[in-house]
């Protein structure tokens, strides 16, 4: 196999912790909690944890199929469909990818149009973020990653902001535990899996790890704290509302922060959704990363030209959704396809990498 | 090139700030609010404090009505100079009448939508008219800080028990459990009490409890109650305060469903109208204090059941405790749930004095 990337671009193995885990951690902490309420009542941090331990199955698929053919997923496709057909199945990702972008940056900028700025432009807002993400990925995939551990790091100070939740916190809300059925727990666990996106762009980004093997650990803790960072979320945000109250808060994690008190700050939220800024801004980034490293892979497009193109896409994109329930849609739609990307191609381009390894081998 | 992008960002930047501004000098902070219901209209109060150059705090209050809470804020925006914002709202008082006739679901609904609205607020009802309670003149700092500075510390260091609107809707949404309000009643022009407690049923208040009862609710309701008792004892008259209480709910048989609740109170003796207090008395002043717990308490329990409200929470206990619980068949049993109640009470200290 060719050398993909040259030595000097590559990250060290432990940065892919931070990669996966903020890939993670995104937009979607902000409101899943109703969702899968609905389905699996105050059990469902039974489905949290379920779907997190699924994840590092997938995990432990994706570095079989990059280990055996030493590239990315498009060598892989490659590998197993022929050259041609192989970067003919690639081009879906660049649209998933701009998907995943305008999800992000839309259901940010719904965030502060409610809570912050009714008035808010989405165009001059996405313009400002999309100079900035193209700024970033200019800088090549070290600095998108640099990018990625500020986003972990600096905003982490938030998490201890939900103690204030704790005196409210009603563990009677939790029990009895398992009162609802395996099925109802299992549908919450899909649907939990929609929040959980985001660690498929491990086989994308996997030529630019040094030592690769070394990076295996750090993607499986990624994920672990990830489960660990959304379960303790659930297990606080379920015994601060009651069932009912829950239903009708769209952006819970938001909506607890309404009790935090602060002698130097009457609204913590406007805080914390600043904040979030930070949060997002990796994910956006390595979106426009991925879908501009795919158009470089498969035709002749510069990575540079590649990101101006996307970005345009997504600005003009974004325009499209106004209202809530537009953007509900949206949301809908990236889950379930990177939910079928992730629990049903993966896992085939799994088994189909390992029969054509051996096929070959004879 | 470079001087190009340069520029570009310049603007960028301009142009995203343009959003609407919201300069503290400039807008009126609303910081408390009354609501009645006057000729089948809801009449809405907002009060807004003035700072005075002499540092002294002025109660300007507007009142307009209308059918929505949200209406009034809009009509009250025409009397006002600078616009009105919600977002340091500190307290809301429920009208009497409207409490007991209209119901405050759809005044509540408002400020759970709105998001500049924190979840700290306290809410109260009023004895009579609350825009009469708005209008008095209480302390040097304004009347909204006053009122919430009086809820406040009577919740943590007194019998009222804790409720705010996030407590509020918490209960109002939780099945097998109805919220509660602290009562507050004007005395003078410049005097205010907390009266006794309000119990809802959707939105209404069925059931008011005086406060000499207030501390024996709370015993019931919040995990570390502090509170005062008065007790009499051969003639003697004590006061008794209470440090620390501990609550412990026990599902003892469910057909028919009975629970036990076992109380424990540390509590310091702070007054004794006799000579002296040998610890023979103090044994029978926490006797005496245990028998009038578990009467009071269980007068309590039995006075929720016939009013159908259920601010203690049983049903929400009892459902944590069964598995596939049935609500339907839980609004038939609670009337006839029992409830035992068991005391435990010591007194740790007597002051400084024997």
């Amino acid at each position: 196999m060719e050398q993909l990337v040259p030595e000097k671009a590559k990250i060290s193995p432990f940065l892919v912790f931070f990669l996966v885990h903020t890939m993670q951690f995104g937009i979607g902490v902000l409101g899943y909690q109703r969702i899968i309420a609905m389905t699996a009542g105050y059990d469902a941090w039974i489905s949290v944890i379920l779907a997190g331990l699924s994840i590092h199955i997938i995990v432990w698929m994706m570095y079989k199929i990059l280990e055996t053919t030493e590239g990315d997923i498009i060598t892989a496709q490659s590998f197993v469909f022929g050259n041609k057909i192989g970067k003919l199945l690639s081009v879906p990702f660049v649209i998933y990818f701009l998907l995943i972008a305008d999800t992000i940056l839309r259901t940010y900028i719904e965030v502060i149009q409610v809570w912050m700025f009714q008035d808010m432009s989405t165009f001059w807002y996405s313009l400002a973020f999309c100079v900035l993400a193209i700024y970033i990925i200019f800088g090549g995939f070290r600095t998108v990653t640099g990018v990625a551990f500020f986003g972990v790091v600096l905003p982490a100070y938030l998490l201890f902001s939900f103690f204030f939740t704790i005196p409210y916190a009603d563990i009677k809300n939790l029990q009895p535990i398992f009162d609802h059925s395996i099925k109802d727990l299992v549908m919450a666990s899909y649907q939990m899996s929609l929040t959980y996106l985001g660690y498929e762009i491990l086989l994308f980004f996997y030529p630019y790890i040094k030592d690769p093997q070394k990076s295996k650990k750090w993607a499986h803790l990624g994920v672990l704290f990830t489960t660990f960072l959304y379960t303790s979320l659930t297990l606080l945000t379920f015994a601060y509302f009651s069932e009912g109250q829950l239903q009708k808060s769209i952006w819970a994690t938001l909506t607890m922060w309404k009790i935090v008190e602060m002698p130097f700050v009457e609204r913590f939220e406007y805080i914390g959704i600043a904040n979030w800024n930070i949060v997002i801004l990796p994910n956006f980034c390595i979106a426009l990363w991925c879908a501009s490293r795919i158009l470089k892979r498969v035709t002749k497009i510069k990575q540079k030209h590649g990101v101006i193109l996307t970005s345009l896409i997504v600005l003009i994109t974004i325009n499209l959704f106004k209202s809530r329930v537009q953007i509900n849609t949206l949301i809908d739609y990236t889950g379930k396809i990177a939910f079928y990307i992730n629990y049903g191609y993966i896992p085939l381009l799994f088994f189909l990498v390992l029969i054509v390894k051996k096929v070959k081998k004879k | 090139m470079i001087k190009n992008v340069f520029v570009i960002l310049m603007v960028f930047t301009v142009l995203i700030g343009c959003v609407q501004k919201e300069i503290l000098d400039d807008v009126n902070l609303e910081s408390g609010s009354a609501y009645d219901y006057v000729g089948g209209k809801i009449k809405g109060t907002a009060l807004v404090p003035i700072y005075l150059p002499n540092k002294e705090v002025q109660n300007k209050t507007f009142s307009a009505s209308s059918n929505l809470s949200r209406d009034f804020l809009r009509d009250v925006q025409r009397q006002s100079s600078d616009p009105l914002v919600t977002g340091s709202l500190k307290v809301v008082l429920f009208g009497e009448s409207l409490a007991k006739e209209n119901g405050i679901l759809d005044l509540i609904d408002s400020f759970q939508r709105d998001p500049s609205i924190g979840a700290g607020l306290y809410l109260a009802t009023a004895k009579g008219e609350a825009k009469d309670i708005l209008e008095g003149q209480y302390g040097k700092r304004g009347n909204a800080i006053y009122l919430s500075n009086l809820i406040r510390h009577n919740m943590k260091n007194k019998d009222i028990p804790k409720t705010n609107l996030h407590r509020f809707l918490f209960d109002f949404n939780q099945l097998g459990k109805t919220p509660y309000l602290p009562e507050l009643r004007k005395i003078s022009k410049d005097q205010i009490e907390i009266s006794g407690i309000s119990f809802f049923r959707y939105g209404h208040v069925v059931d008011t409890i005086p406060a000499s009862k207030m501390f024996y609710f709370k015993l019931l309701v919040d995990k570390y109650s502090r509170g005062t008792l008065k007790v009499t004892h051969k003639k003697e008259r004590a006061a008794i305060e209470s440090i620390r209480s501990k609550y412990k709910m026990q599902l003892s048989t469910k057909k028919p469903f009975t629970v036990n609740v076992k109380l424990k109170v540390n509590a310091i003796l702070n007054e004794y109208s006799g000579k002296r207090v040998t610890p023979k008395d103090i044994k029978e002043i926490e006797k005496i204090l245990q028998k009038n717990i578990e009467k009071e308490c269980t007068l309590l329990t039995n006075r929720f059941q016939k009013k159908n409200i259920d601010p203690v929470g049983y049903g929400h206990f009892v459902k944590s405790k069964t598995r596939k619980f049935n609500f339907e068949k839980w609004k038939t049993d609670y009337p006839h749930l029992k409830v035992n109640i068991k005391a435990n009470v010591m007194i740790t200290e007597s002051g400084v004095i024997e």
